[in-house]
């Protein structure tokens, strides 16, 4: 298998790092386009309020700064777990539909949309019995609403069609 | 303590959540994939709609439970359950490969009932102690205690010293969002006033480590497999065969406690060790590795022994010792339970309710184990097909049923994301969670401390029990920046061989 399919423990360690600077500029903009302008970053450690998170976002662009030279000078040692793109398309498809079962859920409501999102993950997971399928999956939804608004009155999203089941 | 707590605990309302929280970890612990963490986080939106002793009885037993469940699965099917029982499988599996996978659950239930008790006596014996000695800490002395608990996590995450270190700050950087205690300003909100209190810690445990444990299963060949499994039914009599090993279940117990004390030092270390140590001690006839009783009755009483340690910086303090400590502490906070020197003073009753639920946990363990063990080996036959949705349904109606907010279903989201790929990169995630619950303490204590000492350093320096966790904190950096600069090195040796190669 050529390299291009497989993504090594070398490219997520470099996603890590950049999520942690993402981290650290959000604080810096936040700080100079919010809290300065407002007057909450100056002062003594009682008014000052970014005083700490700046701090912080130092220490951590510090760390990170370390763990990039670590990861640039140890560079025959990307080794770790592997995936391949292959094994990543189950992951990504369900992790979509998931998304998309929460975009719906404000929508729809619970009771529309719970059971074909478990139905979509069986599927994507290779799973092909329809009717077993179908009955697991409008059994499991109908078993935690029951369970989270008859037992715990948790009110579960209603959607556009107000849709609760008054159990 | 305990008698002022024995009224909360005697009601039916607490025994059958004791009960159903053995249960529900046991479950989740023989469920490989799952864990008592996971069984933590899952049910904690359903825990605290009690009051804070029934809630933590639910979630103290989830973790007893999960604590030992691994076992059954170790020992069926040769796959750990959890990392904790990892030690079991040595001996349990060559066991039951003997015909005796009866006597090998057994034994593991009882050693973990016997440990978990064990751990409980540690808990009741030294946390009013360590309640006491904390009660004079000032802003300076838990501050340092703060980043005490933080650099011990990374320095115990393994050979990502530095990952976890990083990861510990960026979730002390998190839990800076939301409201200012000291001006009220809102701080990175971004306009946003779901964050006004900051980030759903709910949110944040469950997207971390449920999402990206679930996508972490859909990587595997599996999903559709059902486990073909023998029954096995343990009897009550294997608590014989423990108890014949009496200095090893001490000894092993004795080394779970101390190690759960520790932040950072989990289940995995201590039974690990506690194994080591009962093969070091071993009697020249006893086979580790093929089948020795001695091995179970180790590893599984220190893994359970290792929660009674956990929980007593956990209540003494207010400082986690590990993941599931940490969600147990914000269990408590949003039932408005502040743990620390404090609670030990003023609500005595909860203190010892927390107690007394976790020793009849321990307790229950053995009689709720031996008996439904049966039910477990039909669990494990549950394909990962339908339990994968499962979870990732309860991850949201969990979630959800907090605070009734989508926007906390779309952080949960979000934080499953970051999981994914903090995970993927090597950076362990619970420091994450641990920088997040202690981030507020260490901001307010930085600033109070800033304030009683006129913006002057010194001060920490000046009391002695933050110079002395200054030492131990400095010492714990230097342990980072060792192991960093060796793994260094070494990459630099590999790299070289590998060019003249």
């Amino acid at each position: 298998m050529t390299s291009w399919f497989v993504l090594g423990r070398r490219f997520s360690e470099w996603c890590a790092i950049a999520l942690m600077l993402v981290l650290v500029a959000l604080v810096y903009q936040q700080v100079r386009d919010v809290l300065e302008p407002s007057g909450m970053a100056e002062g003594g450690p009682y008014d000052n309020a970014a005083a700490y998170p700046r701090g912080v976002a130092m220490l951590l662009l510090g760390l990170v700064c370390l763990q990039i030279v670590l990861q640039i000078v140890v560079r025959g040692r990307s080794g770790g777990d592997t995936l391949t793109w292959h094994q990543l398309v189950r992951p990504a498809a369900v992790i979509v539909t998931f998304g998309l079962y929460l975009g719906l859920l404000g929508i729809l409501g619970f009771h529309l949309a719970s059971a074909p999102m478990l139905f979509a993950i069986m599927v994507t997971c290779g799973s092909r019995q329809w009717w077993k399928m179908a009955v697991i999956s409008l059994g499991i939804s109908l078993g935690f609403a029951w369970f989270f608004e008859s037992q715990l009155d948790v009110v579960l999203p209603g959607g556009i069609f107000n849709l609760n089941i008054p159990w | 303590m305990l008698l002022d707590g024995l009224g909360l605990v005697t009601s039916f309302s607490t025994v059958t959540l004791v009960g159903a929280g053995l249960i529900v970890g046991l479950i989740v612990g023989a469920l490989p994939g799952l864990g008592p963490l996971m069984g933590i986080i899952l049910l904690l939106p359903y825990a605290i709609t009690f009051p804070p002793v029934q809630a933590m009885g639910f979630l103290i037993a989830i973790y007893v439970g999960g604590s030992c469940g691994g076992a059954i699965s170790a020992i069926l099917l040769r796959i750990p359950g959890t990392p904790l029982a990892a030690a079991t499988l040595f001996d349990g599996y060559p066991m039951a490969q003997k015909g005796r996978a009866a006597d090998a659950i057994g034994i593991a239930i009882a050693a973990s009932a016997l440990g978990g008790v064990f751990g409980g006596l540690i808990l009741i014996l030294f946390s009013p102690s360590l309640a006491a000695f904390a009660a004079g800490f000032g802003p300076p002395e838990y501050a340092m205690l703060a980043i005490t608990g933080l650099t011990s996590i990374a320095a115990v995450s393994g050979h990502s010293m530095l990952k976890g270190l990083i990861a510990g700050t960026a979730g002390l950087l998190l839990a800076t969002a939301g409201t200012d205690e000291f001006t009220a300003a809102e701080r990175f909100t971004f306009g946003l006033f779901e964050l006004s209190n900051g980030f759903s810690i709910v949110a944040i445990v469950v997207g971390l480590f449920a999402i990206s444990e679930m996508s972490h299963l859909l990587t595997g060949d599996d999903l559709l497999d059902r486990p073909k499994l023998s029954t096995a039914r343990p009897g009550f009599g294997t608590v014989l065969l423990v108890l014949r090993r009496w200095p090893n279940l001490i000894r092993s117990s004795t080394i779970g406690a101390c190690v759960g004390a520790l932040p950072g030092a989990g289940g995995v270390i201590s039974s690990f060790t506690a194994y080591a140590v009962a093969k070091t001690f071993s009697k020249s006839d006893e086979r580790y590795g093929e089948g020795a009783e001695g091995g179970i009755v180790a590893a599984e009483s220190a893994n359970n022994a290792t929660a009674g340690g956990a929980l007593v910086p956990t209540l003494a303090l207010g400082i986690p010792g590990d993941a599931a400590t940490a969600v147990l502490i914000g269990a408590l906070l949003i039932l408005g339970v502040f743990p620390g020197p404090t609670l030990f003073e003023q609500h005595s009753d909860i203190v010892g309710g927390v107690f007394l639920v976790y020793m009849l946990a321990n307790i229950a363990l053995f009689v709720i184990g031996i008996l439904v063990t049966p039910l477990f080996v039909h669990v494990l036959r549950l394909r990962k097909v339908v339990l994968i949705p499962t979870v990732l349904l309860m991850c949201a109606i969990g979630t959800y049923a907090v605070s009734s907010s989508i926007f906390d279903l779309w952080v949960m989201f979000a934080f499953g994301l970051v999981g994914l790929v903090l995970r993927a990169g090597g950076y362990p995630l619970a420091p994450l969670v641990i920088g997040v619950i202690l981030g507020p303490l260490l901001e307010n204590n930085v600033r109070r401390t800033l304030l009683l000492s006129h913006d002057g350093l010194s001060i920490f320096i000046e009391r002695p029990v933050s110079a002395t966790l200054l030492f131990i904190n400095i010492a714990l950096l230097l342990c980072v920046v060792f192991f960093t600069m060796r793994r260094l090195i070494a990459g630099r040796h590999s790299d070289l061989s590998q060019e003249d190669t």
